[in-house]
């Protein structure tokens, strides 16, 4: 389904990456597997290092270290956003709401609502939607939309088809009112019939977590999980990016009246290099304007990849400039969604790390 | 439609790392024959046939040749819509 907005922009970006780093050398010290099959499979997905949270880290840590960050310097009033919009999977509790214990623990005022969202690699496109959606109301001057999740903690080492490219980090977007005459299209579309494909079977109350759950199992090629672990159907998921990617983006950019060879950067939720190759292929649009160096540099850190791919490649220069940029997203659920804007001259646009607040 | 099994065969002994595939080669025998070469092979039929095999018909699949004719019959049933 499409959306559009008039009057919305990003005026913000910040990225949080756990000051943790791994590299996929260390990660191959748990993979029962031949030592040359896994340095194939570093070379063909692109693994390198990631970052991961030291154990009991939670996204609020996260989320209240880069929002301190920014009120400190002068970049985001305590007082001046109306709305916090956390997009998570990986939550401090099942209750209360995250977003709420962020309010808490910054004491923001009561005049804020603050609202957590279950989405998962799709979850920058949704929050932004969600964003949009709030400005229309008079009383929303600006929201702050908080992308984060720890899942590594949820990923079993044992596991190389999920373990090598699973990253942590928060990113925090301020989104607010903007030129009146400017659209923003964003596009769509789910299949729960394909929920299973990611998913972490046990810990709800579906499945509750027993010592059963935390049994690792073996689940062909050496792999050892456990149903308290994320799963991930990797062929799935290939041929559901492969063939509902292309199109989402063709009919949102018809939608919108642009040609493909307008759209300066396509940044796109990062799994591996080997799927971001693979869809800028078929996509035919040339390599350089999807950047796919996320995972091999800090992991894939569900739906706050898209503001990593931002800030990493595009940060300084987002600055001073202004690009028009193609948002897509796509994952559990399963969910796939797009959204084109102009997004730039941005007030910040940078990466900071988990604790300390060290700029990156 | 026949691809060129030749060529198909070549393209597989790259992906599993061989040097040739026989067309009564037991994929299943090959030590590469892993979850990445399998994701390999989804890609290479995508690019270079414009098919997509399910990891449930692949499942199926015994014999490198059993797999060229699942490649034909998808080509021929995309061709056919």
């Amino acid at each position: 389904m499409n959306f559009s907005f008039h009057g919305g922009r990003v005026s913000g970006l910040l990225c949080v990456l756990p000051a943790r780093e791994q590299s996929f050398l260390e990660d191959m010290k748990h993979f029962d597997f031949p030592e040359s099959r896994s340095r194939k499979l570093m070379e063909v997905m692109g693994y390198d290092k990631h970052r991961l949270v030291e154990s009991g880290a939670c996204v609020s840590d996260l989320a209240v270290c880069g929002l301190q960050y920014l009120f400190d310097r002068g970049l985001l009033g305590r007082d001046d956003f109306d709305a916090l919009i956390l997009v998570t999977q990986s939550p401090d509790h099942f209750m209360p709401p995250t977003s709420n214990i962020i309010q808490g623990r910054l004491n923001l005022k009561q005049d804020l609502l603050c609202l957590d969202l279950n989405q998962g690699c799709a979850g920058f496109v949704i929050g932004l939607i969600e964003a949009f959606l709030l400005l229309q109301q008079e009383s929303v001057r600006k929201v702050v939309l908080i992308n984060a999740d720890v899942l590594s903690r949820k990923t079993s080492p044992q596991d190389r088809n999920s373990y090598p490219l699973v990253g942590d980090a928060a990113a925090i977007t301020v989104v607010e009112r903007g030129q009146a005459d400017v659209e923003i299209h964003a596009s769509v579309k789910m299949d729960g019939t394909r929920n299973e494909t990611l998913m972490i079977p046990a810990g709800g109350f579906r499945m509750p977590c027993t010592p059963e759950t935390a049994a690792l199992e073996d689940v062909g090629d050496h792999n050892l999980r456990a149903k308290d672990h994320l799963r991930m159907d990797g062929s799935a998921v290939f041929n559901f990016v492969q063939v509902e990617v292309p199109p989402l983006i063709e009919s949102l950019l018809a939608e919108a009246g642009v040609a493909k060879d307008s759209v300066d950067y396509f940044l796109c939720h990062q799994p591996n290099r080997f799927m971001l190759q693979k869809l800028a292929d078929k996509m035919k649009v040339p390599h350089a304007k999807i950047p796919m160096n996320v995972v091999e540099h800090f992991g894939n850190s569900s739906g706050v990849t898209i503001p990593v791919v931002t800030a990493f490649n595009l940060g300084a220069r987002l600055t001073q400039e202004q690009f028009q940029v193609c948002f897509a997203g796509f994952g559990v659920g399963l969910t796939w969604s797009a959204m084109l804007m102009n997004l730039g001259p941005l007030p910040f646009c940078q990466m900071i790390q988990y604790p300390g607040g060290e700029q990156l | 439609m026949n691809i060129n099994v030749e060529a198909f065969y070549a393209k597989l002994a790259e992906i599993l790392d061989v040097e040739t595939v026989q067309p009564d080669s037991v994929l299943r025998d090959f030590e590469a024959w892993d979850s990445l070469s399998v994701l390999s092979l989804l890609a290479m039929v995508d690019a270079k046939y414009g098919i997509t095999l399910k990891p449930a018909e692949l499942a199926k699949v015994k014999l490198a040749q059993e797999l060229a004719e699942l490649v034909e019959l998808k080509i021929a049933s995309r061709s056919g819509n």
